[in-house]
């Protein structure tokens, strides 16, 4: 019996210290947010003495709210264009025995492994001679592209699952594949499609790479490249910074916290 | 092409293959002008010398870029560094991710959607936005790491965190960990909910319990997810860009250098775009053979 205790105590012991590893961070930043920077310099670990909003306005007035939009109209329209694109070509996969099929999938499990920075400097001048550098598309198209294998893959399995009865009875009815696939493949797709966008979106509202050397501008800037901004030209106005940080997360927490059963399945959904 | 061939659903192909062709078309558009055109012309590219303002002016130079790579201490630095990183991830994420799993899974009882949560939580959050936090922890005068330290009267490092090349890639670890660990521990908890009930009574008859249970019979199980794990931590590992960039810049003196950061570091500020097409061509042969490896797994799978 006691070594059931013993064993009990561990696990509770580990998940609650893995617990406070995770939240400190956010305490921090929290905190620091609040306090002066005369607070910050002679007590680090105290707290705030009064709640102190100027930092907020500060970081607002910097222009977060034109990333944040930015970082808003990038992953919607990537997004969007993801999950149609690779639901279409994933149903072919999954559906029809086309000679190609085999071929096509073999090109997507390698577009999935290759990781932006492996063609880096080509990316830069193909999105440079589209006339696309310093423009959203810019980043839109690649990360469109960069997205479609893993979600092609994750659209495939789906499909792979789902009862063909209802395909039959279309295809009776005088059905084409476009039809079958928008009137009846993608209304039932629901959960597969959240748990694709979620990913997709969480993916893309971070991204920093393609961005950082895509958007060099400030009016087009996404929200991680506006953060990046803030901390270069505050360096140790840190609760300025973390007010900015504040207001980029809260957003993206708050959805986190109402949506987590459909985070957790889209994400565990990968292992499968 | 055979007229009558039947596709899975049992009727003529060729009726529909113009409908399969659109379908099919955007995806590979997509896909062969933003990444497969590219990673050719990265392959050309890299025996070539030229600049961002000679884009177009190339120069042949054979497999000098590979020779200047090979002898780069630089490059191998970044590379290794890639290679601690797979590691450390291994240990620190898929390692304690499956503690935290099996924990959450059949250690307690109360709190376990409160946990998932909490330790789940990083993941949505911004690298960048992470990174920047994780500054402020580690800046010596105002971070609470040091003063936390002093507070309890121990040493702390002379060259601060991040300034101190024999740390500073484990205190970039620690940050990754911070946000990867919950992401792990999930796709993990999937897996083990999975595993019926009935095995462990049989377990527990043939007396296996506890730790015991889960090393001998859940783990086997699970064998395929802990295998997927282990890969999309070791491809994320060649990915690692953020942390490396906002914590230390690949700093001090290029000793947390990655191949990330490298091939930006030549590619758009050096302006050396041959040299990092070189540079590119290693990571894309080494994502090749590790996309080789999650083909095989998912087929097991």
């Amino acid at each position: 019996m006691s070594k059931f205790k013993l064993a009990n105590i561990f696990a509770y012991g580990f998940v609650t210290l893995f617990s406070i590893y995770v939240l400190l961070p956010i305490i921090v930043m929290i905190l620091t947010t609040f306090k002066t920077r005369r607070e910050i310099f002679l007590e680090p670990l105290g707290l705030p003495g009064q709640f102190n909003f100027s930092s907020f306005e500060k970081a607002l007035s910097i222009g977060l709210g034109g990333f944040i939009f930015n970082s808003f109209l990038v992953s919607l329209f990537s997004v969007i264009l993801i999950v149609i694109i690779s639901g279409m070509a994933a149903y072919v996969l999954a559906r029809i025995d086309f000679r190609i099929n085999r071929y096509v999938y073999l090109l997507i499990v390698a577009g999935f492994a290759i990781p932006p920075a492996a063609v880096l400097v080509p990316l830069y001048v193909t999105v440079s001679n589209l006339g696309l550098l310093n423009s959203i598309y810019g980043v839109v198209m690649p990360l469109t592209a960069f997205g479609i294998p893993f979600t092609v893959i994750l659209f495939y399995a789906f499909f792979l699952d789902f009862p063909r009865e209802v395909e039959e009875a279309a295809t009776i009815d005088g059905c084409s594949k476009m039809q079958i696939f928008f009137r009846i493949i993608i209304p039932l797709s629901g959960p597969a499609i959240a748990s694709a966008a979620i990913f997709q979106t969480v993916w893309i509202w971070n991204e920093f790479l393609l961005a950082l050397i895509m958007l060099t501008s400030d009016e087009v800037k996404t929200l991680p490249l506006g953060l990046m901004k803030l901390r270069g030209e505050w360096s140790s106005d840190w609760p300025s910074i973390m007010a900015g940080l504040t207001i980029a997360i809260l957003p993206v927490l708050i959805v986190f916290l109402i949506f987590q059963k459909y985070f957790v399945r889209s994400l565990a959904g990968l292992g499968k | 092409m055979n007229k009558t061939q039947t596709n899975s659903i049992g009727f003529s192909l060729s009726s529909d293959r113009v409908s399969v062709i659109i379908l099919l078309i955007p995806a590979l558009i997509f896909c062969t002008i933003f990444i497969f055109i590219p990673a050719f012309w990265a392959i050309v590219g890299s025996f070539y010398s030229y600049g961002m303002t000679s884009l177009n002016d190339w120069k042949w130079v054979g497999f000098d870029n590979y020779i200047k790579a090979s002898q780069d201490e630089f490059f191998w630095i970044a590379l290794k560094n890639n290679f601690i990183i797979v590691f450390a991830s291994i240990v620190l994420q898929v390692g304690v991710g499956t503690i935290l799993a099996a924990i959450l899974d059949r250690g307690i009882k109360y709190g376990k959607v409160i946990f998932r949560t909490i330790i789940f939580t990083p993941m949505v959050i911004s690298s960048v936005a992470v990174s920047i936090i994780w500054l402020l922890i580690y800046d010596p005068n105002f971070g609470i790491l040091n003063n936390i330290l002093i507070a309890i009267g121990l040493p702390t490092p002379s060259m601060g965190w991040l300034g101190d090349p024999d740390i500073s890639i484990w205190m970039i670890m620690i940050v990754a960990g911070w946000q990867n660990t919950g992401f792990m521990m999930v796709l993990i908890l999937a897996g083990l909910q999975g595993v019926s009930k009935e095995v462990y009574d049989a377990a527990e008859i043939d007396g296996a319990t506890g730790v015991k249970a889960f090393w001998y019979i859940t783990l086997p199980m699970i064998r395929n997810i802990i295998i997927v794990a282990i890969l999309i931590t070791t491809i994320g590992a060649f990915k690692v860009f953020e942390f490396v960039y906002v914590l230390t810049q690949g700093g001090p003196s290029n000793a947390t250098q990655v191949l990330g950061t490298y091939i930006y570091l030549q590619a758009f500020n050096l302006l050396h775009m041959g040299y990092a097409n070189a540079l590119s061509v290693v990571l894309l042969v080494i994502a090749l053979i590790l996309g080789w490896f999650q083909l095989k797994a998912s087929r097991r799978a």
